[in-house]
This record gives C-alpha cells, sequence and structure tokens, in this order.
C-alpha cells in the first residue's frame, strides 16, 4: 500500500469536506440554525453544474457561478418560507422543514433531472497528474486551493469586517443586534443565501470526483454534520481542521482496516470527541 | 420645549394581561425625564414598547412619535435607525466582540437634519476608560464599563431620544453618580432622555421631571423638585426625608 498515495486522497477528501460543509458552519455560527435539506442543495449544484457543461454547452467557469446562484435561490427561498420559524428559533420544526425541502429538492431534481446516473466531467477532471507513483487531478487540486482560500476570505470577513461584526451581533444575540440598527431578518436570509451558493461552489468543485445521482445527498449532509460538530459549532478554523481530519481519518482507515466500516469508525471518533470536548476540536478542552 | 419623543394610548399586554396602559407621554428636546415605580410596575416594559422591542411576545398597541414621525408602524431596528436608542437593562454589549468593534460596528450610516452621530475618538473622550479597554472583549468588562459602552453605542447611532433602562443596576455609588452626570451632559446637548430607575435618590439629583408607575399606570407625575416632596415619592422611595 502506498501510504503517501492515501495522505494525497485523505487531504483531497479533506478539502472537499470543509468546503462542503462552510455553509453549515456559517449557518450554525451565525443563525443557530441547521439546515438538513444541505445534502440536496449540493446534489442540485451537481446538477446545475452538470446541466449547464453536458446540455448547454457553457464552458465550467460559467456553470460554476450558475450553481452557485441557483444555490442562492434556493436558499432564499427556503429561509423566507420557514423566516418565522428563525426568529423563534424553532429548531425541532426547523430541521423537520428543512428535512422536507431536501425531500422536495430530491423530488424536483428527479423530475428535472430524471433518475439516471451521470458523470460530470471538467476540463480540470480530465487531466491527470502523475507525481512520482503519486497520482491525482487538477480537479483536486482546485478543490484544495479553493477550499484554502475560501475558508481564509471567510476568516477574514467574519473577523475583519462591517459584514462579519455584523454578522458575529446576530449570532451573539439577535434581539440586541435590533437595538444596533440591525436587520435580523435580511441577515439570516443573507446566510441561507450564503449557504445556499457555498454549498454549490462545492458541489461544482467536488461532484467530478464520483458520479452524480438526483437521489444523493445523504452522505453529504452527515459529513457536514461530522465536520461542523468536530470543528466546534459555528468555529471556521475547526471546521477548516475537522474536515482535513476527516478526510484524511476516511482514506487512511479505508486503506488500512476498510472501507466498508469507515462511516462507522469515524461517528465512534465523534462520540469519543464530544465526550472528551463536547465543544468540538477547536473548543478550550472541557469547555463548550 | 417641542416634544421630540411622544406616545399616546400606549397599551401592552402579555397574553390576556394588561402590562401597562399609558394615555399620554411627551419628552422634549434637552429634557431628562426620570421612571420610577417599584419592582413590576411596568418602567421596563415602558422603555421596550416605546422601542416596539421585547425579548418577550408582548402585544403592544399606541402612537409613538419621534421628532413627529409616527414610527409605530415601523420594526424595532428602523425606529433605532431614526434615532430613538434603548440601553437595556441586563445584556447591553455584545460580550464576543472588542470594546472597539462594539463601536465599529455600529454607526457611519448618513443622518438627518439635527442628528449628529459620535465618532470613536469623541467617544473615547467621553469615556476615556473604553479608549484604555478598547482591544478588551465585551464580556471582560465590569458593569460600569458595560454601561458605558452601552451608552456610547448609542451614541454612535446619532440619537434623538435616549431610552435608559436601570443603568445604576450593580454599580458601585460613585460609579452611579458619574453614569446618570453623563447622561445629564447627554440630554443638555438637546436629546430626550427617559431614564428608569430604581435608585430614586439618585435619579431625582439629575432628572427634570419625574414619573410615577404602578401596575402599568402613571400614578402621579411633575417636575423634579415637585416630586421629591410627594408623600408618595418621600415615602416609599427616599424615606420621607430628603436633603
Amino acid at each position: 500500500m502506498n501510504l503517501t498515495q492515501q495522505l494525497v486522497n485523505g487531504l483531497v477528501l479533506g478539502h472537499a469536506y470543509a468546503l462542503i460543509a462552510i455553509g453549515w458552519t456559517v449557518l450554525l455560527g451565525v443563525a443557530r440554525l441547521v439546515n438538513f435539506g444541505h445534502g440536496q442543495m449540493y446534489m442540485l449544484g451537481a446538477f446545475v453544474t452538470w446541466y449547464s457543461v453536458s446540455r448547454l454547452g457553457l464552458p465550467y467557469l460559467v456553470a460554476v457561478p450558475i450553481a452557485m446562484l441557483a444555490g442562492v435561490a434556493v436558499g432564499y427561498v427556503m429561509q423566507r418560507v420557514m423566516l418565522q420559524l428563525t426568529l423563534r428559533q424553532d429548531l425541532v420544526s426547523i430541521m423537520i422543514v428543512t428535512l422536507g425541502f431536501g425531500y422536495v429538492l430530491h423530488g424536483a431534481a428527479g423530475l428535472v433531472f430524471g433518475s439516471t446516473g451521470q458523470i460530470l466531467e471538467t476540463p480540470l477532471s480530465l487531466i491527470d497528474v502523475y507525481w512520482g507513483d503519486l497520482w491525482f487531478t487538477w480537479q483536486d487540486i482546485a478543490i484544495i486551493i479553493v477550499a484554502i482560500l475560501f475558508f481564509a476570505l471567510l476568516k477574514y470577513v467574519i473577523e475583519r469586517t462591517g459584514v462579519g461584526r455584523t454578522a458575529r451581533m446576530v449570532a451573539e444575540d439577535p434581539a440586541l443586534a435590533l437595538l444596533a440598527g440591525i436587520d435580523v431578518k435580511k441577515v439570516y436570509l443573507g446566510v441561507f443565501a450564503f449557504e445556499g451558493a457555498a454549498v454549490a461552489l462545492a458541489a461544482a468543485l467536488v461532484a467530478p470526483r464520483t458520479p452524480i445521482l438526483t437521489s444523493m445527498g445523504f452522505d453529504e449532509v452527515i459529513v457536514t454534520f461530522v465536520v461542523v460538530v468536530l470543528g466546534g459549532i459555528g468555529s471556521i478554523t475547526g471546521s477548516y481542521f475537522a474536515g482535513l481530519a476527516l478526510g484524511l481519518f476516511t482514506a487512511f482507515f479505508g486503506a488500512l482496516v476498510s472501507p466498508a466500516y469507515t462511516t462507522a469508525a469515524a461517528f465512534a471518533v465523534l462520540i469519543a470527541v464530544l465526550v472528551l470536548r463536547p465543544g468540538g476540536l477547536a473548543a478550550a478542552p472541557g469547555s463548550r | 420645549m417641542s416634544a421630540i419623543l411622544e406616545a399616546r394610548d400606549l397599551i401592552v399586554a402579555y397574553g390576556g394581561n394588561r402590562a401597562l396602559a399609558i394615555p399620554h407621554l411627551s419628552i422634549g428636546s434637552g429634557e431628562l425625564v426620570g421612571v420610577v415605580g417599584a419592582n413590576g410596575a411596568g418602567k421596563s416594559t415602558l422603555v421596550n414598547s416605546l422601542l416596539g422591542w421585547s425579548r418577550g411576545r408582548p402585544r403592544i398597541a399606541g402612537r409613538v412619535r419621534l421628532a413627529g414621525e409616527d414610527v409605530s408602524p415601523l420594526p424595532s431596528f428602523e425606529r433605532v435607525r431614526k434615532g430613538l436608542l434603548l440601553i437595556p437593562e441586563g445584556k447591553l454589549v455584545f460580550g464576543t466582540l472588542s470594546v472597539e468593534d462594539n463601536l465599529l460596528a455600529v454607526g457611519g450610516a448618513p443622518l438627518g437634519e439635527g442628528r449628529r452621530a459620535y465618532s470613536v475618538d469623541e467617544i473615547y473622550d467621553l469615556f476615556p476608560r473604553l479608549k484604555e479597554r478598547r482591544g478588551h472583549l465585551g464580556a471582560q468588562l465590569s458593569g460600569g464599563e458595560r454601561q458605558m459602552l452601552g451608552i456610547a453605542r448609542a451614541l454612535r447611532l446619532g440619537p434623538r431620544a435616549l431610552l435608559l433602562d436601570e443603568p445604576s443596576i450593580g454599580l458601585a455609588p460613585r460609579l452611579v453618580s458619574t453614569v446618570l452626570d453623563t447622561v445629564k451632559q447627554l440630554a443638555a446637548t438637546g436629546l430626550a432622555v427617559l431614564l428608569v430607575e430604581q435608585n430614586v435618590r439618585a435619579a431625582i439629583k439629575v432628572v427634570d421631571r419625574l414619573i410615577l408607575l404602578e401596575r402599568g399606570q402613571i400614578v402621579t407625575e411633575g417636575p423634579a423638585a415637585i416630586m421629591r416632596d410627594d408623600p408618595r415619592i418621600a415615602e416609599a422611595y427616599l424615606g420621607a426625608h430628603v436633603a
């Protein structure tokens, strides 16, 4: 077994996981919300990209922003529908509504795109790179670069800009944010729209690695959940490293033990982390 | 004196229970009005309802005018943008933001005529302590520093009227005087100020007019100099003997 190849696989997979989870990280961090339709939004992003490239013949670089726009629209509509639940922080209803939205998206995608598996080929996914015994594609490199840039940019925006301060104020205390003249509803809508765009970007980059199906989404939402919880709810840096750790763990466990038990093992690790460090890997020991 | 802040037929109810009923309230430019009353009299409900804001879910009816404009249909954040600022009781700063970020996070929007937003430097001149603590998180501040920061953040938004809910609560006596003197100075710049206070002895020294609330209703009101001799104030809140 080539351990270095597993390291490469793990790095690519880890950045893919982090990228898929970034929208949820912001959603949880800023709005204290969950979205169990996240996986289906990923599926939609993948299919919009595929449709734009394969059926409309658009360049990949044009298809990516189109997928992101579709994600923004879905995220905005979803939040618009459940805004009152959001303002009341009615998490149980939000879980059910977002789960329902996921199924609606699944059904709608089946009607529009059919139930046949598709391959999303991009100019980057077709170029293999061989480096000694190692193999990867330019798509893999793009995933890593975009993930690093996206996380760095997001961290800068949240910590250093007016938009970030506003988001942090709403995250800490939405009622107090109103007294600072902040339109909290608009922030919530913006956060959901951002999540839609972010997961669509992730899909456009990551989906070319595997065949895409309108029935997919469950694995992605589980991965996202693990990354966000492991990283510490709402922690941008934590999510990045949790994604990376999960990717490396998946690659090495799959190679050294068995791919069949990777998800079970990942959850065992998650349980152990939550018991030992309830706030996730980014939190101080014993803190929340 | 022209009214900057005016309320008519203000009624607040929680569930089926009426918590507040104020037929008329008016505060002029440069006027500092105190609101006193026992716990549960409706003091916080009054200032919160003027802004249409609450951490609970009350039903609020009535008209609120700010500088002649009816702001009743507006949500809280838009009333804030119009210059009606509330410094609430309890949590009043963002604990995860630094002092400077608490200040930078607000202000900068264009203001209407007759309004002035304080710059961060002006805030530091007014509250030098905040300048010393500019890099500290809001959660690391003392009670007095939080009060200063709460007031400072309101000043960054260009207030026409300030609503303060128990600014002296939990503060050392010397700090109470400092905070209330600052409030008095701010009123003197032309702001309309409504000050809810349980520390009647301290409040009556700075307010122009005093309102006594009981069970959500105004029992009596008048100039501070007269109200300090009102037996309902003197006996219940000042120990009957006022120097």
